[in-house]
């Protein structure tokens, strides 16, 4: 039993490391691509969010539900001190 | 103490030598066990003290984007692949000119001493630092100026990380006529991978093997006599024709459709182009080494009595060749001391791994104590694939075609076709022909330089952006900045004389490295922790690679001088690395009075502390 456990467990972490060589950039990217886009998405609903009636406002605002849970780390990414070396990676 | 000496003199120098390269991986293992287990665990444990209960940027401040925890295994070979690239494989092959002794010694000992200790505290520090990256923290913990300075580094390091992958891409590899096919190909099924993954929705594990069998088979069919006579013809023949200077026709018409892919990788979307050709490169380099691996346990030969193990002190094989019936005139690559410590970067230590360490791993470590395995045992793994780039040379091609081979291809400028002949002859013990595999082995090399090469020009287009910007609008534009970075490379790829392109990378690289680690003797001296194991490091670093850059700049300003009609693009090309490396002693002499300042302020106020 115990040796199944260990096998899996090297398995399990062989399939990791070769994820983690392959695949793991891929994902970054992707989730850094939808970082990017909920920065658009917080900006066409500024307006609303801050109570200021931007024209046209009907399609902001029916933006703004799914802005809103975006909100807390949207705030930790704009307002972190940023370096050209962030880039990097 | 004679006998043991005279035994070693007769096993691994002399006549006599019948060690097996197995030899080689055991002394590798050995290294892991005492400087991974024993050294490095010892350090952790009584300088660090990593706290698996302690918040890590990741967690604290997880954005889903930068901040995103994961897991250890995942993290080890997202280190491993962003810090191993041609460094760790040319380098070293480079430094068998020396010998094969000093190489694998500097690989075993700069990683067991330095290598890990810059890649693992590169890590904790930002990570203790709330997720900084090096700008930041040399901004805060030295001087404001020495984020300048290492942007500066950053930048050259970059510039000529171009010029040295695009000779050996441009030079070397695609002047074979039966590697081009195959790479273009490999690019044309990245593409259609990506069209697979993102447009068309398709399963990854179905892509993956579409793709990666439609890969081998473009490589094969390069190496097909009907299209190798077709490239030949295209490159003008076996004996290409002088362009200009010393650059003949192929090896320009091949450097520049090297730097048109860089250029299209630069500005096209990240998913587009450099993702999943990247992807699909990562198997065909990933499948090349555990076969080379295998290929070499299985055949395990003895080490060659005719490869020294020590040819002299300049590293100028002239005379070693000449016995080996090589008829070539070699130009030395400098003392030893420096010089070697230079060439190899990538698999000893690199400032490269400190960047990565530092914008990339820091910021997705989930438990500090993951640190280590990820940070320190990503770089013994490098160090395996140095050892590994070593034996290609040395049994690779010295077992079969004997060390002549090896100067003769040296000789000739072709580091990467002693990886690629020296992978070919190890593949042939898992049933790989030796014809398809040295051009599997060039397309694997080139693959591996131009999945980075595209990457370091979008970076340069956004510094040069960053910078230049606001005075001159036109860098904001992607394609403009695309484009001076281009030409500046290829002005150094068209003129630099190649061995000593590759010396003053390894000194951008390693300046950056030697900052690293004063960066982390500052901190650890900060908070009142021994900070010698990477401060001695960092001095040994420092002073080698100004030495370093020294010797480089004397040497190619002493050519310019002394030689009569010297080709107008050496001269060029000379002068330019000249001041390269005299720009940068200055940027490493102004950083490290800024870094003694910082240091010495700390030693004062630490005493304050005490007294008060």
């Amino acid at each position: 039993m115990g040796d199944d456990d260990s096998k899996k467990g090297l398995v399990s972490g062989l399939k990791s490391v070769l994820y983690g060589m392959a695949g793991h950039d891929m994902t970054r990217y992707a989730l850094k691509t939808r970082g990017s886009m909920e920065h658009l998405f917080i900006l066409i609903t500024m307006g609303d969010l801050l109570g200021i009636p931007i024209l046209p406002p009907y399609y902001s605002l029916r933006l703004l539900p799914y802005v809103v849970p975006q909100i807390s780390t949207w705030k930790r990414r704009m307002l972190r001190e940023k370096d050209l070396t962030d880039a990097l990676a | 103490m004679c006998g043991v000496l005279l035994t070693f003199e007769d096993r691994f120098i002399g006549k006599e030598a019948s060690v097996s390269s197995l030899y080689f991986l055991a002394f590798a293992v050995i290294a892991i066990i005492l400087g991974y287990g024993w050294y490095a665990r010892s350090i952790s444990r009584s300088v660090i003290l990593p706290d698996p209960k302690r918040a890590t940027p990741a967690t604290m401040y997880m954005d889903g984007v930068d901040f995103t925890p994961a897991n250890r295994h995942v993290l080890f070979g997202y280190q491993f692949k962003s810090i191993a690239a041609l460094g760790p494989i040319i380098g070293p092959i480079v430094a068998v000119q020396w010998g094969w002794l000093p190489a694998v010694l500097w690989v075993i000992f700069g990683t067991l001493f330095l290598g890990w200790v810059q890649d693992y505290s590169s890590i904790m520090l930002s990570v203790r630092e709330d997720g900084q990256t090096f700008g930041a923290l040399s901004f805060r913990l030295i001087s404001p100026r020495a984020r300048t300075i290492l942007v500066m580094f950053i930048y050259f390091y970059l510039l000529l990380l171009m010029a040295a992958f695009g000779k050996i891409v441009g030079f070397d590899l695609m002047t074979n006529p039966a590697v081009p096919l195959g790479v273009l190909l490999v690019i044309a099924i990245g593409l259609l991978a990506g069209q697979m993954t993102y447009k068309w929705k398709l399963d990854i594990l179905l892509t993956t093997l579409i793709t990666v069998v439609l890969a081998f088979a473009g490589i094969w069919a390069g190496t097909l006599p009907a299209v190798k006579s077709f490239m030949e013809s295209l490159g003008g023949g076996a004996q290409s024709p002088l362009f200009f200077g010393n650059v003949t026709w192929a090896q320009f018409m091949w450097s520049l459709v090297v730097l048109v892919i860089c250029y299209l990788g630069a500005v096209l979307p990240i998913w587009r182009w450099a993702q999943p050709i990247n992807y699909v490169a990562f198997w065909i380099v990933f499948l090349g080494i555990a076969a080379g691996t295998l290929g070499l346990l299985i055949w395990h030969p003895s080490i060659p009595a005719s490869f020294p193990a020590f040819t002299n002190w300049s590293g100028n094989l002239t005379s070693a060749a000449a016995a080996a019936g090589v008829d070539k005139s070699f130009t030395s690559l400098g003392p030893l001391w420096p010089i070697l410590f230079v060439t190899i970067a990538c698999g000893a230590i690199s400032g490269w791994h400190s960047l990565v360490s530092s914008s990339g791993t820091a910021r997705q470590l989930e438990n500090e104590s993951d640190g280590l395995f990820v940070g320190a045992g990503a770089m013994f793994l490098e160090m395996f694939l140095a050892i590994l780039s070593i034996l290609t040379a040395v049994v690779g091609i010295g077992a079969v075609q004997g060390f002549g081979k090896y100067a003769d291809l040296i000789g000739s400028g072709k580091a990467g076709g002693v990886f690629a002949l020296g992978l070919a002859e190890m593949m042939h013990h898992v049933g790989i022909p030796v014809s398809f595999g040295v051009s599997f082995g060039a397309v694997f090399l080139t693959l591996m330089a131009l999945t980075i090469m595209y990457l370091v020009v979008r970076f340069m287009r956004v510094a040069s952006a960053e910078f230049l910007g606001d005075s001159i609008p036109f860098f904001r534009n992607a394609s403009f900045g695309s484009i001076v970075a281009l030409i500046l490379s290829a002005f150094l790829i068209y003129t630099g004389f190649w061995a000593r392109i590759w010396i003053l990378f390894g000194g951008a690289n390693q300046l950056m490295a030697s900052m690293a680690l004063l960066l982390a003797s500052v901190w650890l001296m900060a908070r009142g922790k021994n900070y010698l194991w990477a401060f001695i490091p960092a001095i040994f670093m420092f002073i080698t690679t100004v030495a370093a850059l020294l010797w480089t700049a004397f040497a190619v300003f002493r050519q310019v001088a002394t030689t009569p009609n010297l080709a107008v693009n050496i001269m060029v090309g000379n002068i330019a690395a000249g001041i390269i490396a005299i720009l940068l002693v200055l940027a490493a002499l102004i950083l490290v009075w800024d870094g003694m300042k910082a240091l010495r302020k700390l030693k004062t106020g630490a005493l304050a502390e005490a007294k008060a």
